[in-house]
């Protein structure tokens, strides 16, 4: 059904009462919202105008715009203004409007301005236009039904709700955007609430926040309170299931709602470039704030001592007295150096970022999804140069490096192997595994990945109980749940955890259907036969179990069917078991090809034990003390002596180019860190299949990692511990090859019972450092069990121990903090639905684009705005100082040295085409070359374009440039004839000189554009008259040899330093050796996993959902259609069950098993 | 320089890059694919190594130095100082007596020989030092308009909203406007240099200055204009008085050529092309070479320069020069140019040597290294 159906047919039932009104009732808990008063309050409903705004309640209607014709030249303006940059440049004009102290005219200063703020400006605008002829994004937030469409649902595109009634059960499940249950519930009074409407009441609770988790508030419903928390509240773009109806009041619309508030908040990120250059420009502004204050000095003590001898200059400043000239001259100054650090600089940064972005965006090679429709989207524009820095990839397991598909890939039954052995990463695309022909199954709907005709044959053949027993089990041991959809042959199945779905789901196709359960009965058809199990009792599945067990009962009487982790079950059995030496032999194979394992395994268990058991069960259940003891030892005591049945190996398949791309950025430099929630086991499993991990890889976890911590300096604790061991030959070779694994939970029960070791590397400085100088020896770290807000803490952790930057990819809601917190965070797009991708300030298709955006893109990108930067500042500042120079020639009297029209010209188009060409086109190496030597990349990591030495010795060069390119030409014009308009001319023609040379030996990569950039550039100063102001200059100094002999002779005096140190550099590091082609990678085959590495049990996340199960209290369970008549009655029952409001939470499993 | 062009549309697709390759099957398909939007424009990328940058130092100081060399030799100049700050000097009392408000003029005369003959052109110029011409305020201090023949900067005598510049400040007007106006005008040289050959037998030979073609041409035609609607000067600047620290009105400047005076006045012009630097030159006149070209245009031999000392350098402690100068096709003589010529183009090549022996020291363990790797 399609989802938009879905939104039409509930909306109809569903009651939205918008209504406010505003009381102060609790000092936090403002907010009030009443039902059914929507006249009564619609004056409180928010209005603007431009800027301003009053009233309370947001309307409903999500705005992704926020200019008018009307609002955006004040808006835009106000914006722009708050840039410092932006400011500091009008006071430049103000300041250069006043006659006495503008040394350069007020248009210098006002036109680039004036283009910056209509640049900038028209860049907003568009954006905006883009944003709102587009879908608001929020709107793309509900959720994918697609694998889940047989849920009752409906989207709620409206905004926050509180549910009131859900009917006719209490429970509801509504799915959020990750696929992990939550349990929705109705405050008590309102099950009873008659159909009858309008409602009323008042619901008073918090101010609308960001806070997605948490939620306080009050119901006044009837005269009486009832306490409302996060619980019973729905976000914006929730889908609810479960329930055909539901009543519900909106708190928070619009803009108020929690999503909203939530996502719209883009953190503003600086990259560490950006950091670098503000610090600069600041010391340059402090520099030339200092050499204008020196100059004023000078000029003052020039008029005191020198100018009054001259009866000329005496005159002029008559009436002045030296300070005041003093004064005067220093603003004077202050405005003729400002041209140092021009606007256009950030303007053309911004610029060059965009179309960075846009490259991005553009290219072919990083599109995904079908027909390559979805391209890599940079939603941050002013990041990209950090893309060629990251040190840290951080980065979720499921969805992200994995498809969170699981695919049922080989088994081994009785000691046989079923199933190819294939390597996963050698197949990436097998499509069409199915050569099986299971024409014979009329459940069969494909997305079988295991093909082995004979186990068909010997499942049908009747030959093999040990085989139908095996299948038996895969079909009753699950807390799966059918829906039967009309006009499916087959049901489809809704586990908790895709490995369930993945074996039930094979079970299927092999002619085992799971059909339908109630609450204590299972339906199965085996090979055509139906059959029902009655479901005695079950064990579910927990971390610390690691297996789960049903106990059904059949005609043949009780059985004990149960799966898990291959320790725990080989623990288990009972003595002499067949078989079981060819399983673990199987296992090891299982294990090397990364496959998932779970140990399958039955009991037979006697009557009469059942009944004992049992009885024991419900007086646990009663005993308070000891009670988790108590029922682990009871499960113990059903879950032993088990007859192995066999193996099962699923592959959690990764995504394609997964294992490339990660031994592709570690060879870059890049410290992979993988965290996850889930088990240990599942994420080191995944480590060694996408060569996160080499298969001799050392793993550093638990008492190894925590005395390793304890020590004092755990770097020498760590190389001494390495060296008594054989295979570690030195310390260097020894941090490649370990990894740290770092299982919260568990280490808070050995050592830390307050604390768990995250909080602990976090909470405490010492601790972190530690850990980090630990990491840093390391080849990757392993996080696992890590909640959400623990992953953003991992990523603290990164960020304030080291100086590297941390790049987060995720793909889900869980991985949204991560991402926020991160210097750069990557959000897969596609999969789980948006949420990631509204927080991210990078959208890719596939993990695999990760090697193109950062060792392509994002390496170019910071080798070419490392460079523009330099370059531009180089340029401007050596052009602008030659005024300090000057100064001391002309009486300290601010004089320009430059035409006034040249000023503004030379930063805007005499050298600004080159140097954006080098920011847009630059290569050093070609893509290809990129990704064959990732090396490269470090160069990136180590900061070694762009960091404050380097800054410091450009403006060292520009400095000398200015000193230069003042005192050649007044050697040759000391004394000579030549007037100062022609010095003017000759300074001009050097600089511009100087400035080109410097950006020839900068390009590396010469396209037309940039030679067509640098002809223009050229020609523009030649052919458009030099002389604005002085007029005649160019048809008299131009054909005069002097200047031309001095322009030539400063520039390459300027230049030489540079020149020189370029050719040093060629001679002593070859740094071209790259560019001669991509080189074939020495392919490092790919190592099977050593046998002693156990393959993990493949259940995902943590405590199943049995309980609610078998609780039966909570299901609207579907049947086939077969069964409906029969199982009617039941689902009468479990309707009544639902009068009791008890939450599921409180369900025991004494209770389920009644 | 080695150049490898690198057309990249044509090896874009090397098999060992990426594991999902295939932007040739979207050539086709999207049409927004083009070289620029894929960054694979073609390109020139330069190679440099050692053999193609180390060669740059020596071209580059094998064409510094002769240039050098050139820049140095050819010309000749000769300077005289005749500020008369010694005691001993012809101008000293003069020098002593003088200043703005005197109107009596005051001569001497300062002898000099040339050792060398001084063919073709000689240009003469008068030299300046500590005079800041280049101060902002002093070259503020005029108003082009009115130089350039605009009448109304002539006759108003109240300032009016649009049109009172605060150009010519303090110069602007006494009681009437005052024309030239500004600071730069009122300063104007007025020395008169006269330059006298001795024959051997002792007479002496006035050496004929050419005062036309002193001036650029622009500046005459273009920046500069009288007035235009009358022929008689004088009646064009009446009601107007001359600066303050001028003798002669301007439309007097120039007694010998009447199409010399006002603003086009060629002296005036070359004045109002303000110095670059507080020590400066500026062309007084010119020596045409003699038209039979058998004798040089200034032989060598003894000359007598005969001042009329007007302008007052003494309070600044200024210098007043006097200088003759030949000019070559590169300008006039210009020791500093050839200088440094010579000193960067040895620099280069200096270099030039030190990094090829640091090639050969380190640079080839280097590269060799790099190639086994």
């Amino acid at each position: 059904m399609p989802s938009s159906n879905l939104v039409g047919n509930r909306e109809r039932q569903f009651v939205v009462v918008i209504g406010f009104s505003l009381t102060l009732y609790l000092t936090d808990i403002t907010w009030e919202v009443r039902a059914n008063s929507r006249h009564f309050h619609k004056h409180r409903r928010r209005r603007s105008f431009l800027c301003f705004r009053w009233g309370r309640y947001a309307d409903n209607v999500v705005r992704s715009f926020k200019y008018s014709p009307l609002t955006f030249l004040p808006l835009t303006l106000y914006e722009q203004f708050q840039r410092a940059a932006n400011l500091y440049f009008l006071l430049m004009v103000v300041m250069q409007c006043v006659p006495a102290i503008s040394s350069i005219p007020w248009y210098t200063t006002t036109i680039p301005l004036v283009i910056v703020l209509s640049v900038r400006g028209l860049k907003d605008l568009a954006n905006d236009l883009v944003r709102s002829l587009t879908h608001p994004p929020i709107t793309r937030l509900s959720p994918s039904l697609s694998s889940l469409t047989n849920w009752r649902g409906f989207t709620n595109v409206n905004s926050l709700f509180f549910l009131s009634i859900p009917t006719p059960f209490s429970l509801c499940l509504p799915f959020y955007l990750s696929p992990s249950f939550l349990l929705l519930f109705a405050p008590h009074p309102t099950p009873s609430l008659p159909l009858s409407l309008p409602l009323s009441g008042i619901v008073l609770c918090e101010e609308p926040n960001s806070r997605l988790y948490t939620f306080r508030g009050e119901l006044h419903w009837r005269g009486e309170r009832h306490p409302l928390d996060s619980e019973h509240i729905l976000l914006r773009g929730t889908v609810l299931r479960n329930t055909d109806t539901a009543f519900g009041m909106a708190i928070y619309t619009g803009s108020d709602s929690k999503i909203l508030r939530n996502v719209g908040q883009l953190r503003v990120k600086r990259t560490q470039i950006e950091k670098v250059l503000n610090k600069v420009v600041i010391g340059v502004m402090l520099f030339l704030l200092l050499m204008a204050l020196l100059l004023a000095v000078g000029s003052g003590v020039f008029q005191g001592r020198v100018s009054s001898q001259i009866e000329v200059l005496s005159a002029l400043t008559r009436g002045n007295s030296p300070i005041y000239t003093a004064f005067l001259t220093y603003w004077s100054y202050v405005i003729l150096l400002s041209p140092a650090m021009p606007m256009s600089l950030y303007i053309t940064f911004e610029m060059i970022h965009v179309l960075h972005s846009l490259f991005i965006g553009w290219d072919v090679e990083m599109r995904g999804g079908v027909e390559r429709s979805i391209p890599a989207q940079a939603r941050n524009t002013s990041l990209n140069e950090e893309l060629g820095q990251v040190g840290h990839l951080l980065s979720d397991k499921t969805g992200t490096l994995t498809q969170n598909r699981l695919l049922f890939r080989q088994c081994c039954i009785a000691g046989n192997v079923y199933g190819k052995d294939e390597l996963p990463s050698l197949c990436p695309t097998s499509a069409s595994p199915q050569t099986l022909d299971l024409s014979w199954n009329p459940f069969s709907c494909g997305g079988l990945y295991l093909s082995d005709q004979r186990l068909v044959d010997k499942l049908r053949g009747q030959q093999c109980t040990q085989s139908r027993q095996f299948l038996t089990t895969l079909a009753l041991c699950h807390t799966v749940m059918t829906e039967w959809r009309n006009g499916e042959g087959a049901p489809v199945y809704q586990a908790a955890s895709p490995d369930e779905e993945a074996l039930v789901g094979a079970a299927r196709e092999l002619g085992w259907v799971f059909l339908s359960r109630t609450r204590d009965s299972l339906t199965v058809s085996e090979l055509g036969v139906k059959r029902h199990y009655q479901l005695l009792t079950l064990l579910d599945f927990t971390s610390q179990r690691r297996r789960m067990s049903v106990l059904g009962k059949t005609d043949g009487g009780l059985k004990l069917y149960c799966k898990g982790a291959d320790i725990v079950i080989l623990e288990r059995l009972q003595k002499d078991c067949p078989h079981l030496e060819s399983t673990e032999r199987a296992l090891d194979l299982f294990a090397q090809s990364c496959l998932r394992t779970l140990c399958i395994a039955e009991r037979t268990v006697s009557e009469a034990k059942w009944e004992e058991w049992s009885k024991t069960m419900a007086q646990a259940a009663m005993t308070t003390r000891n009670h988790d003891d108590m029922l682990e030892q009871l499960h113990d005591d059903m879950e032993r002596d088990l007859k192995l049945l066999g193996v099962t190996a699923i592959e959690d398949r990764l995504q394609d180019g997964v294992p490339e791309t990660i031994s592709l950025l570690r060879q870059a430099g890049l410290k992979v860190w993988v965290l996850t929630g889930d088990k240990k086991e599942t994420a080191v499993n995944i480590g060694y299949a996408c060569r996160l991990l080499d298969p001799d890889t050392r793993l550093l976890e638990g008492d190894e990692l925590r005395q390793l911590l304890q020590s004092p300096d755990p770097e020498i604790t760590f190389s001494k511990g390495k060296g008594t061991e054989l295979w570690c030959v030195d310390r260097e070779r020894a941090g490649e090859k370990s990894a740290l694994v770092l299982t919260g939970p568990e280490l808070v029960n050995i050592h830390y019972r307050s604390k768990d070791l995250e909080n602990l590397l976090i909470q405490e400085p010492e601790w972190g450092a530690r850990f980090m100088s630990l990491a840093g020896l390391c080849q990757s770290v392993l996080c696992c069990r890590v909640t959400p807000g623990q992953k953003a803490d991992v990523v603290t952790l990164v960020r304030k121990n080291t100086a590297s930057i941390t790049m987060a990819i995720g793909d889900g809601a869980n991985d949204v903090n991560m991402i926020k917190t991160a210097h750069i965070g990557v959000g897969l797009a596609g999969v789980e639905g948006g949420q990631a991708v509204q927080n991210a300030d990078y959208a890719l298709a596939k993990f695999s684009f990760l090697q193109r955006l950062l060792l392509v893109h994002g390496r170019w990108s910071y080798r070419r705005i490392a460079v523009f930067l330099r370059y531009f500042l180089y340029k401007t500042c050596s052009f602008a100082l030659v005024h300090i120079w000057f100064g001391f020639f002309n009486g300290f009297s601010a004089q320009s040295l430059y035409e006034n029209w040249f000023i503004i010209l030379y930063t805007v188009f005499y050298t600004a085409m080159p140097v954006e060409c080098l920011g847009i086109f630059e290569q050093d190496v070609s893509a290809e070359c990129s990704l064959s030597w990732p090396e490269l990349y470090k160069v990136g990591q180590r900061q070694e374009l762009f960091n404050t030495w380097l800054l410091a010795a450009t403006l060292l060069h520009a400095l000398y440039t200015s000193l230069v390119l003042f005192f050649m030409p007044l050697g040759v014009f000391y004394n000579s004839a030549l007037d100062y308009q022609t010095m003017a001319v000759t300074v001009s023609i050097a600089s511009l000189f100087s400035a080109t040379i410097e950006i020839i030996l900068l390009t590396r990569h010469w396209t037309k554009w940039s030679v067509a950039a640098m002809c223009v550039s050229f020609g523009l100063f030649f052919k458009s008259p030099v002389d604005y102001y002085f007029p005649g200059v160019s048809q008299n100094a131009f054909p005069s040899p002097v200047v031309w002999f001095t322009a030539l002779l400063t520039a390459w005096t300027a230049v030489l330093p540079s020149f020189t140190i370029r050719t040093l550099n060629i001679i002593l590091t070859n740094p071209d050796r790259h560019r001669h082609g991509p080189v074939e990678l020495q392919k490092s085959g790919f190592r099977r996993g050593d046998s002693h590495r156990r393959s993990s049990y493949a259940m995902s996340q943590g405590r199943g959902i049995g309980r609610l199960i078998t609780s039966g209290a909570s299901r609207r369970i579907t049947f086939p259609p077969v069964d409906r008549r029969g199982t009617l009655g039941d689902n009468v029952t479990l309707a009544g069950q639902t009068q009791s409001d008890d939450a599921p939470k409180n369900i025991t499993e004494n209770g389920s098993s009644k | 320089m080695a150049p490898s062009y690198n057309a990249k549309e044509e090896d874009g697709h090397q098999p060992g890059a990426t594991g999902h390759g295939g932007a040739g099957t979207m050539t086709n398909k999207k049409p927004d694919n083009t070289a620029f939007k894929q960054q694979r424009l073609p390109a020139w990328q330069p190679i440099l190594t050692a053999g193609t940058v180390l060669p740059a130092f020596f071209v580059i100081g094998l064409i510094f130095i002769p240039i050098g060399f050139i820049l140095i030799v050819y010309g000749l100049t000769l300077l005289i100082d005749y500020t008369g700050v010694d005691m001993s000097s012809p101008c000293y009392n003069c020098s002593q007596s003088y200043s703005w408000n005197n109107t009596q003029s005051c001569t001497c005369s300062v002898h000099f020989s040339l050792d060398q003959p001084f063919e073709s052109n000689v240009f003469m110029y008068y030299g300046l030092s500590n005079f800041y011409q280049n101060h902002r305020r002093y070259v503020k201090s005029r108003d082009d308009s009115q130089l350039n023949g605009d009448k109304t900067s002539l006759q108003y005598h109240i300032c009016t909203l649009n049109r009172c510049s605060k150009e010519c400040e303090p110069y602007r007007s006494s009681d009437k406007p005052i024309a030239p106006c500004g600071a730069i005008a009122n300063s104007l040289f007025n020395d008169t240099l006269e330059l006298y050959y001795i024959d051997p037998n002792g007479s002496r030979t006035a050496i004929p200055l050419v005062k036309k073609g002193i001036a650029w041409w622009t500046d005459k035609h273009v920046k500069f204009r009288n007035p235009s609607g009358n022929n008689n000067l004088t009646v064009v600047f009446q009601g107007t008085s001359k600066p303050v620290n001028w003798r002669k009105p301007v439309f007097e400047l120039d007694p010998l050529d009447s199409d010399n005076n006002g603003f086009i006045n060629e002296d005036f012009i070359v004045w109002m092309r303000t110095a670059a630097l507080p020590t400066f030159r500026k062309l007084y006149c010119i020596i045409q070479k003699k038209p039979n070209n058998m004798t040089p245009t200034l032989p060598r031999g003894e000359y007598i320069l005969e001042v009329t000392y007007n302008y007052p350098v003494r309070s600044f402690d200024g210098r007043k020069r006097m200088i003759l100068s030949t000019i070559s096709w590169m300008g006039g003589k210009n020791p500093f140019l050839g200088i440094a010529y010579i000193t960067v183009g040895s620099v280069c090549f200096c270099l030039g040597l030190v990094l090829l022996s640091i090639h050969y020291r380190y640079g080839k363990r280097n590269n060799s290294a790099e190639i086994s790797s």
